[in-house]
């Protein structure tokens, strides 16, 4: 998430109001404030938001909805006579390049931080970590336009930012620590692209470092901004944004041509949206003025076009405007989440519980009625739990995560005992007997279903406790069943059996083999079952399956 | 003032006497010294009794002290088993020669000279020796002169003895004047007693009723399915169907179908739990694309590039139960539609106290003609006024699948206003690929957090790895924190 800096003095002058307002009315536009600080405010802007991303477009955002100032903000352009030149053969390597001047700067270290700090938030919320865009922003009078954008061999040098030597493109890549951080943006094209002036000097290395000789500080005047990256909106929004910021904090804006083509515009986009849709999706009063006005305070430009249709100017930062009821979502704003009066609408309707969950609730009642505690265990579990302690074989429909987290965490679980066998494991230094049992989901062959299972530790749990619960269970839960000897390794053998209900195994009960018993480190005979529950009558039947990858 | 039999009892046995020490009444009463002194405390507390611990330390015999007993000590033994003088070689072949020669030198019993032991004549017992006898004795001795010495050669032990004296009072000496009935008690009634009638004559056993026998603990439901169970309770209450559906889930219904980009950082590896298996798209995929890539028909940009239908096959674990959600609306395209879930739901997270990699997610939709933004304040107000949390309030929220989108903010005494969950309108981009005409409101809440607040939890994992006394100990009905 963005979080960002607001130093109260600098957003003081440019909202012009005083903190206190500003602190309380944020969070309605749509933040959440994260620590309030002696001389600034670190606050979390929503990711749909970068013209967020900086004290100015707060301030921008601010003004309107304190009705400070109102209506699309205008930033005029003139032209500088920089061109530059796009190389085809970054086509398939990061085609997409924007880019513009700023003159008139007035940068002191607080100023540059925040740049630096708005490209950063603009790399993560629309750069995807720099693939999608990445910026740079450079001293302009260190270079010579015209400037080209090169895919350029591998073992051309230059000195990249904060080194003091040339460094060819692929020992930036292995030795810069920019380079290890982006190579893998790169790393597979031959050719990587390069920005580079009149004289052949480099200005960047997209998307992974700057050249030291465009270095902006406190003495540049005039900044050369390029975005570069594989989407055009994206490096055009990311441009539009950072230009519109530092217009707002007195810069000049002026386009580059780049192949013929005259950027940024900075113009905004036309939208005719209906006051009606509005106003049904919202379930407020609405006219065409009072819309036009709404919107004006979120500094659109809007009027009203009749009674029943307004005229939108979105400005050209707003990345998030894809649809007509992004407006309305503005309109909701700027009219107050606080005053809008809830109420329930009219339409009735009859409830309906899940079958699952009905079937899991009559579980939990005759597990209760037994003395059982219910368990709520993890149902990412591992091998060695699943399997390994229970001394049973893999199943094949294992599901098994493709990137785990952990080695605690490698699998879903396809069995609850092993759980709950871990349960009394943890649960050892508590007072016996403990009869614990889980009802809950488990996966096979990517189908999700039911089971349950029940342990009971104690120096006298055997196999007739077990049957005996079973035997309820069944009974219970109208199961007609009949048993037979089980193989299941984690039992006793000859104190083992299978419930078979129809012609199914749908579980098991018995004593648990010492081996498993050691395993999980218990002390006490237990008596366990386990049961699919999707042998009960009225278990819906499973969904579509997805098939499993032949890889 | 009503006496057991048993205090009763005690009393005719310290009649005679007026005081004796336990052991000497539990002969008397045929019973054992414990008992006597349990008799003797509650008799204490009415005042009929006095009872007097008194703690002694007395000295017994070790193993190698039982040994010696009746035959002496080591160096008396050897002196007794020659004559006047032996010569030390022949002496050595003695068991008790080792431990014995040095002793009797150092008493001065013998002298050694040339190799050969000599008597001295002197074999006065000692101190130790005399103690040593009176031990062998009585089986038990006070401490007294030369006891130091035996145990410091390990041939006797402190133990600690601890004696009771119970003394009739005045009050208990009257009470005992005036005569006691000592007919036997009844502590379990029998089935012929019950049927006889001869429980109308019975003396039933008095109990002391202040105390607590062993803690009997029941079955019980999980204190956070007690949770679960009343909010689906709410949500039924409120005319909600419950959904349920699958853990494993193809990318297009989790993601796609929701119009969420697929270049989203939460479809990378590291947010989302990503499997091997794929999942064929549904008929009708196309216009998902088209949502994507263009807006379809709708006033939608869209996102732009190009939509890839092997993406969206991927399977991953549920990152929320959105996706049941949408599946529920796409097969039920006629309004109304008011449905819920609660599932658990996955995120590629390292577990600690407050993050898991699983958790639960409650999640509401609501779809019907002419429903509308305050209709889904409307709904959020009442869930959170049954769960409890009577002062809510909205601000403007971010999900990448509804607009307008509100977080809702409730009210927790001490700790101020807590964000609860978020909700908001359906995107038209998510609806109109499904033919969905009428707007769905939204809203889900990760239930752990409200455990949190409820159950007085500071782990997370205490729900899903839970303390058996824990459960045991938190009750079924608790009213509200």
């Amino acid at each position: 998430m963005a979080i960002i800096t607001l130093p109260y003095r600098y957003l003081e002058r440019l909202t012009g109001t005083d903190r206190a307002t500003i602190i309380d009315r944020i969070p309605m536009i749509g933040a959440d404030i994260e620590r309030i600080e002696e001389d600034h405010v670190d606050v979390e802007f929503f990711p749909d938001r970068p013209d967020l991303y900086s004290p100015e477009g707060v301030a921008r955002a601010m003004r309107g909805f304190l009705g400070i100032e109102e209506g699309l903000p205008v930033y005029p352009v003139r032209p500088s006579g920089i061109t530059f030149s796009v190389d085809p053969g970054l086509a398939d390597i990061r085609p997409h390049l924007a880019s513009a001047v700023i003159r008139n700067v007035d940068l002191d270290e607080e100023a540059i931080e925040s740049l630096m700090g708005l490209q950063e938030a603009l790399h993560w919320a629309v750069g995807r970590g720099r693939g999608k865009v990445a910026i740079g922003v450079h001293d302009l009078d260190a270079v010579t336009p015209p400037f080209r954008y090169i895919a350029s061999p591998r073992d051309y040098s230059f000195v990249p930012l904060d080194f003091d030597r040339e460094m060819t493109l692929d020992e930036i890549l292995t030795d810069h620590p920019k380079g290890r951080d982006y190579a893998h943006l790169v790393e597979r094209f031959s050719r990587l692209p390069l920005i580079v002036d009149a004289d052949d000097q480099v200005l960047s290395l997209p998307p992974i470092i700057n050249g030291e000789l465009t270095r902006v500080t406190t003495a540049t005047k005039n900044i050369l901004l390029d975005c570069t990256g594989t989407d055009k909106k994206a490096v055009m929004t990311a441009t539009n944004i950072i230009c519109t910021a530092l217009a707002e904090a007195g810069a000049a804006i002026e386009t580059v041509t780049i192949d013929g083509e005259v950027m940024p515009t900075l113009a905004p986009t036309r939208r005719v949206v209906s006051v009606g849709e509005c106003a049904s999706l919202l379930g407020i009063p609405l006219s065409s003025a009072d819309m036009a006005e709404l919107l004006a305070r979120m500094r659109f430009g809007a009027e009203p076009d009749g009674d029943s249709h307004v005229r939108v100017l979105v400005p050209c930062y707003r990345a998030d405007i894809l649809h007509d009821w992004d407006i309305f979502e503005d309109v909701a704003i700027a009219y107050g989440f606080e005053n809008f009066d809830a109420t329930l609408p009219a339409t009735s309707t009859i409830a309906e519980e899940h079958p699952t969950t009905a079937i899991a609730g009559a579980v939990r009642s005759v597990m209760v009625g037994l003395g059982y505690i219910e368990m709520i265990p993890f149902t990412l579990t591992n091998d060695r739990v699943l399997y390994e302690s229970m001394q049973r074989s893999p199943l094949p429909g294992t599901l098994r995560l493709l990137h785990p987290i952990s080695e605690e965490q490698t699998l879903v679980r396809t069995d609850l005992l092993p759980l709950l066998m871990e349960m009394l494991q943890a649960n050892k230094h508590r007072e016996l007997p403990q009869r614990l049992f889980a009802v809950g989901d488990v996966v096979e062959d990517c189908v999700t279903y039911k089971k349950i299972a029940a342990v009971s530790i104690h120096p006298g749990a055997d196999f007739s406790e077990a049957y005996a619960a079973a035997d309820v269970f069944c009974r219970e839960l109208s199961l007609p069943y009949s048993v037979t000897e089980s193989d299941d390794p984690a039992f006793i053998d000859g104190r083992r059996g299978d419930i078979i209900v129809g012609e199914r195994i749908i579980g098991m009960f018995g004593e648990i083999h010492p081996g498993t018993l050691n395993a999980f480190d218990l002390e006490h005979p237990v008596a366990a079952f386990a049961f699919d529950l999707r042998a009960v009558p009225g278990y819906p039947a499973p969904r579509g399956t997805p098939s499993p990858d032949e890889r | 003032m009503e006496l057991t039999l048993n205090e009763k009892r005690l009393l005719v046995a310290l009649g005679p006497v007026g005081s004796a020490d336990a052991a000497t009444l539990a002969d008397r009463m045929g019973t054992r010294r414990e008992a006597v002194v349990q008799y003797a405390n509650l008799a204490g507390e009415r005042g009929l009794v006095d009872v007097e611990k008194h703690v002694s330390r007395q000295y017994t015999l070790t193993e190698e002290g039982q040994d010696y007993a009746g035959r002496g000590l080591p160096e008396r033994q050897v002196l007794e088993s020659f004559g006047d003088e032996i010569p030390m070689r022949d002496l050595q072949a003695h068991p008790l020669a080792k431990i014995a020669i040095g002793w009797m030198r150092k008493k001065g019993w013998v002298v050694i000279r040339d190799g050969v032991v000599q008597k001295t004549g002197d074999a006065i017992p000692g101190s130790d020796e005399v103690a040593f006898a009176r031990a062998g004795d009585a089986g038990a001795i006070e401490d007294g002169e030369g006891v130091a010495d035996l145990l410091r050669r390990g041939l006797v032990q402190e133990e600690e003895a601890v004696t009771y004296t119970v003394s009739l009072t005045p009050q208990g000496g009257k009470l005992l004047a005036e005569g006691l009935d000592l007919q036997e008690e009844v502590g379990t009634l029998t089935r012929d007693q019950i049927l006889s009638g001869a429980w109308r004559d019975l003396p039933l056993r008095r109990y002391d009723v202040t105390k607590l026998p062993r803690r009997a603990y029941p079955g019980k439901t999980h204190p956070y399915q007690r949770l679960l169970d009343e909010m689906r309770r709410v949500l039924l209450d409120m005319g909600f169907t419950e959904i349920a559906g699958g853990i494993v889930q193809s990318s297009f219904w989790n993601f796609d179908a929701l119009f969420q980009p697929q270049d989203h950082p939460a479809r990378e590896m590291q947010d989302t739990f990503f499997l091997g298996e794929r999942w064929p798209l549904p008929a009708g995929y196309e216009r998902v694309r088209d949502m994507h890539e263009h807006g379809g028909e709708t006033s939608s940009i869209g996102w732009g590039g190009t939509w890839s239908a092997e993406k969206a096959e991927q399977c991953v674990l549920r990152t929320h139960t959105t996706c049941l959600s949408i599946q529920h609306l796409a097969e039920h395209q006629k309004p109304p539609v008011k449905a819920f879930g609660i599932g658990r739901v996955y995120r590629r997270e390292a577990t600690d106290p407050t993050h898991l990699a699983e958790f639960e997610q409650l999640e509401g939709i609501v779809m019907d003609e002419g429903v509308n933004f305050r209709n889904l304040l409307g709904f959020l107000k009442e869930f959170y006024a049954k769960m409890g949390f009577e002062k809510v309030r909205f601000r403007p929220g971010y999900f990448p699948y509804t607009e307008p989108s509100v977080e809702p903010e409730v009210y927790v005494d001490g700790l101020g206003w807590v964000e609860l969950g978020g909700a908001g309108i359906f995107r038209q981009e998510v609806t109109a690929p499904l033919g969905i005409e009428h707007p769905v409101l939204a809203w889900g809440l990760g239930i752990s957090r409200v455990a949190m607040l409820r159950l007085g939890l500071r782990d997370l994992r205490h729900l899903y790895r839970s303390d058996v006394e824990w459960i045991r100990e938190t009750p079924i009905y608790g009213g509200r924190r």
